[in-house]
C-alpha cells in the first residue's frame, strides 16, 4: 500500500513538474498553482476550489479522506468510520449529536418521553419534514427504516438489540417498546444505520423491512450509489477508491445551515499527500493528517489545524485469571504497573492532542470525570507495591501485541513504551508480536491473553459502550474479569443501563470511574487525537466523534 | 590463492565489496565498543532529532540513537542475510547438482519435491514452520533456509544439465573417475557461478524477508534493533529522512558490497574469464 501511494505520489510529482514547466514560466505562481490543482483532481474541481469558489456561484468544498474499507452507503448496513461523513450529510435521524460533548438532541423528533418503567419510548415527529424526493416523512418511514436495519442483520443491527417492537399509532407518533431499560437508546437512535429512509423510494428499489429482509432485500446496490434520505445533501456520485460527490438537497425541509453547494470527497488517505495538497490549496479539508505532517503545516497562514481527542482509547490489559495472567493477575501488581506507566511520555508518542482518560470512561463523554493527572506516575510507590506483592526484584513476563495501529500509532510502539516504563520497576517485558489474523484476534476475543496493549474504538457515541469493560461483560471477560469477582462493580453496569435520567446516569458513571481508577485489569493509557487540517476560508470544521466530520456545519466565509 | 591476490589487485570493486562487508561484520561484533548509546533505552527528551554531533544519525520516535541501533542491528540482519543465504546456497547447490547429474527418475522425484516447497507462498510456509517448531531466532533462520533453498536447486540443476554434456566431463568418466569425483571436481566448479551471483544478490532480499517475519512476531521482536524493522518504522516519518534512511543505507551498502564480491568471485571462477589474470 505504501509503495503504491509512493508511486502515485511520484508520478503526480512528475506530472506537476512538467505542467509547471510548460505553463508556469511566463505567468508566475498563480498559473502554476492552478496547474497543480488540475493535476491533483483530475481536472474536475481543483480550479474551482482554488479560486475561493465564489465567482461562479457554486460553492465547492473538497475534502480528502481515507477511502479504504468503505463498503456501503446503505443505512441498513453502514458501519465504517468514514462512511458516516457521507451518511450524516445525506440522511437524518430522530436524534443527533450537535457537537462533541453532551447528549443526543432531537433532530427529526420534536418531543420524546420515557414511560415510568423505562420500557417504552414515545417520539413525536416534527411537522413538515420531506425527503429529498419530495415525499413527506411519516412515522411509517421511521418504523420501516429501523425494522429494516434490525432485520437485515448486518453489522449495525446490534444497535436495535434492545428494541422489541415499533408501533405507529398515527402519522406523527412512533412508540418504541424495549426489551429492557436502555439509557443509551437515544444515542443509538443517532447512529447512521438508524437513519430514516424514504420508504417509498427504497421499496421501489427492492427494500423491505420484513423478517426475511436479510435475504429478500435488494436495495443495497441502489443505495450505494445514491441516497434516499431527508438530509441537507444528496449523494450523486460514488467511485470506489476515487471520489464521492454530494450535491445540496434542493428540497431540504429545514433551514439550510451551510452555504456549501457541493462537496467533493477525494478518497486519498495518505497523510503526506493530504498535507501537500492542503498546503497548495487544492483540497480544503484533510481528515487523515498525522502528528508529523501537522507539524509541517505550521506557519502556513491559509491552513488551520485541529488536534482534538477522539473517543478511541489505548489500554493495557492484565488478565485477572491467575492461570493466564500469572503475576499481573495480582491487583497489587496491577496497581504497581498503573503507578509505573509514564502517561506523559505516552501522550508524546501518540502525538499532540492526546489525553489520558481518568479511568474507563473517555474524556468528553457524558458523565466523564475528565482526564487522569499526568503526574500520577510514581516509581517509588510502584516499587513498594511490587515488593508488597512479593516481587521485590521484579519478574519477567511476555507482553503480547498485534500488528494494528491506534489512530496512526502502531501498537508495537505503545508496547515498547510500556516495556521501557516497567523496566524502571524491575518488570522485564518480553514483547511478543502476533498478527491479528494468525492468532491474536482469537486469543484476544477468547480472553486467553495474559498481558497486552490494545485499543478500542466506540461503536456509537454514548458512555454506555464503555460498560463492556466491566466484570462479566464482553471486554471485561477478555481480561478474565468475571462478574462474581467484583459483584459491586458488575452491578453498576445494570444500574447504568436502567438510568434513563441523565443526572442519575452521570452519578452511576462516576461511581464506575471511581471504582476503576486504581483497580481492575484495564489501564487506559491514551485517548487518541484526530488531526484535521482545513483551509481558513472555511468555518465550522470540527472533529466529530459520531460523524468524523459534520459537513452540515461547514460554511465558506 | 594467487588468483585471489590478483583479483584484489586488479578488481577494485571486489576489494571495495570485501571492505564494506568486513566493516559491517566487524562493527556488528564490536557493537558494544563502537556504539555511543544503548540501542534499547528510550529518552523521550530527544525524540525525532535530526543528525547532529551528539547523535550522528539522529534519533527515532523514542529518542533512541539511530547510529547505535544501526551498529547493533547488523548483528541480527547480517546473521539473517548471510547465514540463510550460505546455508540455503549449499543445500540447494548439492541438491540441484545431484538431481541434474543423475537425471532420470531420481531427477524427476527430487525436482518435484523442491517444486512442492516452492509452490507454497514462502512467507506463509515460514510462518507455518515457526508455528510448528516454536518462534525464536534459530527457527526463523531455519524457516528462511527451508523456503529459499529450492530456488538455488532449480538454478543449479539447469546449469548442470548443460555442463554435464561437456567433453571434459565425458573424458573424466571415460578415464574411470567415480561419479562423486566427477560431480565435485568437474561439474560443481563449472556450474557454481550463477548460484554465487544469485546468492550475493539474495542477501539484501533475505534481510528484508527476515524483517517482515520479525514484524509478524517470528524472529526478533521490538525493541530489538533490526535494519528492516527500523526502515518500516521510519516509513511513517516522511519528512524525517534519517529514521528510515540510515538503516536503509546499511541494507543498501551491505547488499551492494555482497554484489561486488559476487561479481569478483564470478570473474575468478569463470574459466572463460580466468585467463585474464
Amino acid at each position: 500500500m505504501k509503495k503504491k501511494l509512493l508511486a502515485l505520489f511520484m508520478s503526480l510529482a512528475v506530472v506537476v513538474s512538467f505542467v509547471g514547466c510548460g505553463g508556469g514560466s511566463g505567468s508566475g505562481s498563480a498559473a502554476e498553482s492552478s496547474a497543480v490543482g488540475s493535476a491533483a483532481n483530475g481536472g474536475s474541481t481543483g480550479g474551482e476550489s482554488a479560486d475561493n469558489g465564489s465567482a461562479d456561484g457554486g460553492n465547492t468544498v473538497v475534502i480528502a479522506m481515507e477511502g479504504e474499507g468503505l463498503e456501503t452507503f446503505d443505512p441498513g448496513y453502514v458501519y465504517e468510520k468514514y462512511a458516516h461523513v457521507v451518511m450524516n450529510a445525506c440522511y437524518e435521524n430522530l436524534f443527533k449529536f450537535y457537537g462533541n460533548e453532551g447528549t443526543a438532541q432531537p433532530c427529526l423528533a420534536d418531543t420524546y418521553e420515557f414511560s415510568e418503567d423505562s420500557l417504552t419510548l414515545t417520539v413525536t415527529l416534527k411537522d413538515g419534514i420531506t425527503f429529498a424526493s419530495g415525499n413527506p416523512m411519516t412515522s411509517a418511514d421511521v418504523a420501516f427504516s429501523i425494522n429494516r436495519c434490525k432485520n437485515l442483520k448486518g453489522n449495525p443491527s446490534i444497535m436495535t438489540d434492545t428494541i422489541d417492537s415499533i408501533e405507529t399509532p398515527d402519522e406523527k407518533t412512533v412508540v418504541f417498546h424495549l426489551t429492557e431499560p436502555d439509557s443509551a437508546i437515544l444515542s443509538k437512535l443517532t447512529y447512521n444505520a438508524l437513519a430514516i429512509l424514504d420508504s417509498e423510494v427504497a421499496k421501489e428499489n427492492g427494500a423491505t423491512d420484513a423478517e426475511d429482509a436479510s435475504s429478500a432485500d435488494t436495495a443495497r446496490n441502489y443505495l450505494d450509489g445514491t441516497s434516499a434520505g431527508s438530509g441537507m445533501y444528496v449523494l450523486t456520485k460514488y467511485t470506489p477508491n476515487e471520489e464521492i460527490v454530494l450535491e445540496k438537497n434542493a428540497n431540504y425541509w429545514g433551514e439550510n445551515a451551510s452555504n456549501v453547494d457541493r462537496y467533493v470527497i477525494q478518497l486519498q488517505g495518505d497523510a503526506n499527500s493530504q498535507m501537500m495538497t492542503l498546503s497548495t490549496g487544492d483540497i480544503d479539508v484533510a481528515l487523515n493528517l498525522t502528528d508529523d505532517t501537522v507539524s509541517e503545516l505550521e506557519g502556513n497562514d491559509s491552513v488551520a489545524v485541529l488536534n482534538d481527542p477522539t473517543k478511541t482509547v489505548a489500554f493495557v490489559m492484565m488478565n485477572m485469571d491467575e492461570s493466564i495472567g500469572g503475576q499481573v493477575s495480582d491487583p497489587k501488581v496491577q496497581q504497581a504497573i498503573r503507578k509505573a506507566l509514564d502517561y506523559k511520555g505516552t501522550q508524546e508518542i501518540v502525538g499532540s492532542g492526546t489525553v489520558t482518560p481518568y479511568s474507563l470512561i473517555q474524556d468528553g463523554f457524558m458523565g466523564s470525570k475528565g482526564t487522569r493527572d499526568v503526574n500520577y506516575t510514581n516509581i517509588e510507590e510502584a516499587k513498594q507495591l511490587l515488593a508488597d506483592a512479593g516481587y521485590p526484584d521484579g519478574f519477567d513476563i511476555d507482553l503480547t501485541v498485534t500488528d494494528l495501529a491506534f489512530e496512526g500509532t502502531p501498537l508495537t510502539d505503545l508496547a515498547q513504551k510500556v516495556k521501557d516504563d516497567l523496566a524502571l520497576i524491575g518488570i522485564n517485558c518480553n514483547i511478543v508480536t502476533q498478527s491479528w489474523a494468525a492468532g491474536y484476534g482469537d486469543a484476544y476475543r477468547d480472553g486467553t491473553l495474559g498481558f497486552t496493549v490494545m485499543y478500542w474504538g466506540v461503536d456509537y457515541a454514548d458512555p454506555n459502550v464503555q460498560l463492556e469493560f466491566l466484570p462479566g461483560n464482553s471486554v471485561g471477560l477478555r481480561a478474565g474479569w468475571q462478574a462474581d469477582m467484583d459483584p459491586d462493580i458488575a452491578a453498576l453496569s445494570k444500574a447504568c443501563m436502567e438510568a434513563t435520567d441523565d443526572a442519575d446516569r452521570t452519578a452511576v458513571l462516576e461511581q464506575i470511574q471511581d471504582a476503576t481508577y486504581e483497580y481492575g485489569p484495564f489501564i487506559m493509557i491514551a485517548q487518541a487525537p484526530a488531526h484535521f487540517g482545513y483551509n481558513t476560508r472555511l468555518t465550522g470544521v470540527a472533529v466529530s466523534d459520531p460523524y468524523t466530520l459534520d459537513v452540515t456545519m461547514i460554511n465558506i466565509a | 590463492m594467487h588468483a585471489l591476490k590478483k583479483l584484489f589487485r586488479s578488481n577494485y570493486l571486489f576489494t571495495l565489496g570485501v571492505i564494506i562487508c568486513l566493516a559491517w561484520i566487524i562493527a556488528a561484533i564490536l557493537a558494544p565498543v563502537i556504539a555511543p548509546y544503548d540501542p534499547i533505552v528510550q529518552d523521550l527528551g530527544v525524540r525525532l532529532k535530526a543528525p547532529s554531533g551528539e547523535h550522528w544519525f539522529g534519533t527515532d520516535n523514542f529518542g533512541r540513537d539511530i547510529f547505535s541501533r544501526v551498529i547493533y542491528g547488523g548483528r541480527y540482519s547480517l546473521l539473517a542475510g548471510v547465514v540463510t543465504v550460505i546455508l540455503s546456497g549449499i543445500i540447494g547447490t548439492f541438491y540441484g547438482a545431484v538431481a541434474g547429474y543423475v537425471g532420470g527418475q531420481v531427477d524427476n522425484v527430487m525436482m518435484r519435491f523442491s517444486e512442492m516447497i516452492l509452490s507454497f507462498p514462502s512467507l506463509v510456509l515460514a510462518m507455518i514452520i515457526n508455528a510448528v517448531l516454536g518462534s525464536n531466532l534459530f527457527n526463523t533462520l531455519f524457516a528462511l533456509v527451508i523456503v529459499s533453498w529450492p530456488t538455488y536447486a532449480r538454478l543449479m540443476r539447469s546449469v548442470v544439465l548443460s555442463v554435464k554434456e561437456n567433453e571434459y566431463v565425458t573424458a573424466s568418466i571415460a578415464l574411470g573417475a567415480p561419479k562423486m569425483r566427477v560431480l565435485i571436481k568437474e561439474i560443481i566448479p563449472n556450474s557454481i557461478n550463477s548460484v554465487l551471483i544469485m546468492a550475493t544478490t539474495d542477501i539484501g532480499n533475505k534481510i528484508l524477508m527476515f524483517s517482515t517475519l520479525s514484524f509478524l512476531g517470528l524472529g526478533s521482536a521490538p525493541p530489538t534493533p533490526e535494519w528492516g524493522m527500523m526502515v518500516s518504522d521510519g516509513a511513517d516519518y516522511f519528512n524525517k529522512f534519517w529514521i528510515a534512511g540510515f538503516p536503509g543505507l546499511a541494507i543498501f551498502t551491505m547488499a551492494v558490497g555482497a554484489n561486488f564480491i559476487g561479481d569478483g568471485l564470478r570473474d575468478l571462477l569463470d574459466p572463460k574469464l580466468r585467463k585474464e589474470f
